[in-house]
């Protein structure tokens, strides 16, 4: 039977167009509920913080008392700043080689390991505050910073080694077979093939995990317990980001505490988005060229 | 004294002996496959091969689909147990030496018998320079920028591709096209001096402008290396190759040899009528 080449110059049916067209709105109204409330949050923040941050903000600790007008959050950018790149500096090697032997050795022990990471997301981050709590603080004796990162590196390793894992059964197989067949160690083919190949999603799985542990209070609440004096001492209690807004928060009745909290929940917004854009312009700087020059 | 029969003396006379019809002679082998079978899982791909590898010379290793080709190639390297539930067995003696003795290293056979994919692959996060030279310094053949620089350059003039690149060795390897990207991982396979190479269809996924360039290749790279390449295109085969090996697939599945010989032989007068039949385009 031959084909009707004729129907090439028939117009679409209107039925056809229609259901195209209901499916395109489908799609821009699910776009627009998505981002409606988050431009909405974003609006309330800024307008509401923006007042509040000036370079006083940043260079002074908050008053004794949080009801008192002035003072600023240095105490808790620098807390959160410390927690965070400890809890980045144990779960990120940790999270990668767990990823590694899930994705490489397999079997059973690697089965089970997954099984854990997969329970471990699912914790809610208050469990893993008391979970930290009754390891590390009950043990010390008093709440500290090192507590505090214990934490949020638990909340940022299953992020991290799912992530990770992710992106290295990306790899293509011509890419690892070819590794294989130039007789290279596999250590050597992970740290200079996979790893290097797999990079710009294991970085974001990084940032991703950054972004979540730095916003997170629940954890840090019966751990870094917070800290009305500036300190980077690991062993005292410590004072973060999210702590701090969420005790100015509780108290908004106070229109003090109230800026405080907005003040620094601008800052903390505009830090992740710091962090995520340094973390994308590193990636894409690292790989070689594919412009010309030397 | 040179006798010319004694392939131990010249390249010449090694393609000499193996163009020849007479049965090649036991030293003029690298590779000796005695009944291999392969396997994925219970699956038999590959059936009781035996087959003798001439050195300094190509071997072409032909046949239909499913016929076992690529599997019995990556045998001779290992590279076949690389996939999860494949095995396989029967002997493969390199040098006299047994490849799947257990006290051999996989990871070091590989580094005397390079591999060339169908897909060219070369690492996509490093440069042409670092393609050519970061596996070479990985296995501890060269140390330092200076012997990294000179080898670049050597392995890539082998393999034909310097005066094309030399202006950009910093650019990503996958900025090339498809033929270049191909003789960049030829040249990163020459950079571990290897002895032997083994092509999987290197070819396949080229124009034949670039097919034609990695042909003439092969041509060159004959006189220092052994060189086995699976094809399924005859005209190539018949072209590049001094010995031909044909496999077809059986009644169980499994791919098996029907007749090895000089490429002039098989080419001409087949003894076999499945391979008369697969030359001529009868196969059925």
């Amino acid at each position: 039977m031959a084909v009707e080449f004729s129907t090439l110059l028939k117009p679409t049916s209107r039925a056809r167009r229609l259901k195209s067209d209901f499916v395109v709105v489908l799609a821009v109204a699910a776009t627009l509920i998505a981002v409606i409330p988050l431009a909405a949050v974003s609006l309330y923040v800024i307008s509401s913080g923006a007042g509040v941050v000036s370079l006083d903000f940043f260079t002074q600790d908050p008053p004794g008392d949080l009801s008192a007008a002035g003072g600023g959050i240095r105490n808790a950018i620098a807390g959160t700043l410390e927690m965070t790149a400890l809890a980045t500096a144990f779960a990120a090697p940790t999270g990668i080689l767990i990823a590694i032997f899930d994705t490489e050795v397999g079997g059973r022990v690697a089965t089970g390991t997954r099984l854990f990471i997969d329970v471990m997301a699912a914790l809610p981050s208050i469990v893993v505050g008391i979970f930290v709590y009754s390891l590390v603080v009950v043990t010390q004796g008093h709440f500290s910073g090192f507590a505090g990162s214990v934490a949020l590196a638990a909340i940022m390793l299953p992020v991290i080694v799912i992530s990770t894992e992710e992106m290295l059964r990306l790899i293509p197989r011509p890419i690892s077979e070819g590794a294989r067949a130039l007789g290279l160690r596999r250590w050597r083919t992970y740290l200079s093939v996979y790893i290097p190949t797999a990079m710009s999603g294991i970085f974001t799985g990084l940032l991703l995990a950054v972004s979540r542990a730095i916003g997170e209070t629940a954890p840090l609440l019966f751990t870094s317990l917070g800290n009305n004096f500036f300190t980077t001492d690991i062993n005292e209690p410590m004072q973060g980001m999210p702590l701090l807004i969420y005790r100015n928060a509780l108290n908004s009745a106070f229109p003090a505490a109230r800026d405080r909290a907005m003040g620094a929940a601008l800052t903390l917004v505009v830090m992740v988005l710091a962090f995520n854009l340094l973390g994308r312009w590193l990636v894409a700087r690292r790989r070689p060229g594919r412009n010309p020059g030397r | 004294m040179v006798v010319a029969t004694d392939t131990r003396q010249t390249p010449m006379a090694a393609v000499e002996a193996a163009q020849s019809d007479q049965p090649l002679p036991p030293e003029a082998a690298v590779l000796r496959l005695h009944h291999v079978n392969a396997y994925y899982g219970p699956r038999r791909v590959v059936r009781d091969i035996s087959l003798d590898i001439a050195r300094n010379s190509i071997t072409a290793i032909i046949g239909p689909s499913g016929s076992g080709k690529s599997t019995l190639l990556r045998c001779m390297d290992r590279m076949h147990e690389v996939v999860p539930h494949a095995r396989a067995t029967g002997l493969i003696e390199y040098r006299g030496i047994d490849l799947y003795d257990k006290r051999v290293d996989p990871a070091a056979v590989r580094r005397s018998i390079g591999m060339v994919f169908q897909q060219p692959n070369p690492f996509p996060t490093m440069s042409i320079f670092d393609n050519v030279a970061a596996p070479a310094r990985f296995n501890g053949l060269v140390h330092g920028r200076n012997e990294a620089a000179d080898l670049v350059e050597r392995c890539l003039r082998q393999a034909a591709l310097w005066d094309e690149v030399k202006d950009k060795l910093r650019q990503s390897g996958t900025s090339l096209s498809g033929g270049q990207q191909q003789r960049l991982c030829i040249a990163r396979a020459l950079a571990l001096a290897p002895d032997v190479l083994l092509m999987d269809e290197p070819c396949s996924a080229l124009d034949p402008v670039a097919t034609l360039q990695i042909e003439q290749l092969m041509t060159d790279l004959r006189a220092d290396y052994t060189i086995v390449i699976v094809t399924h295109n005859m005209q190539q085969a018949s072209r590049v190759s001094d010995r031909t090996a044909f496999l077809t697939m059986g009644e169980d599945g499994a791919g098996y040899l029907v007749e090895e010989g000089p490429t002039g032989r098989i080419f001409t007068q087949p003894r076999e009528q499945l391979t008369e039949d697969y030359i001529s385009g009868r196969f059925g």
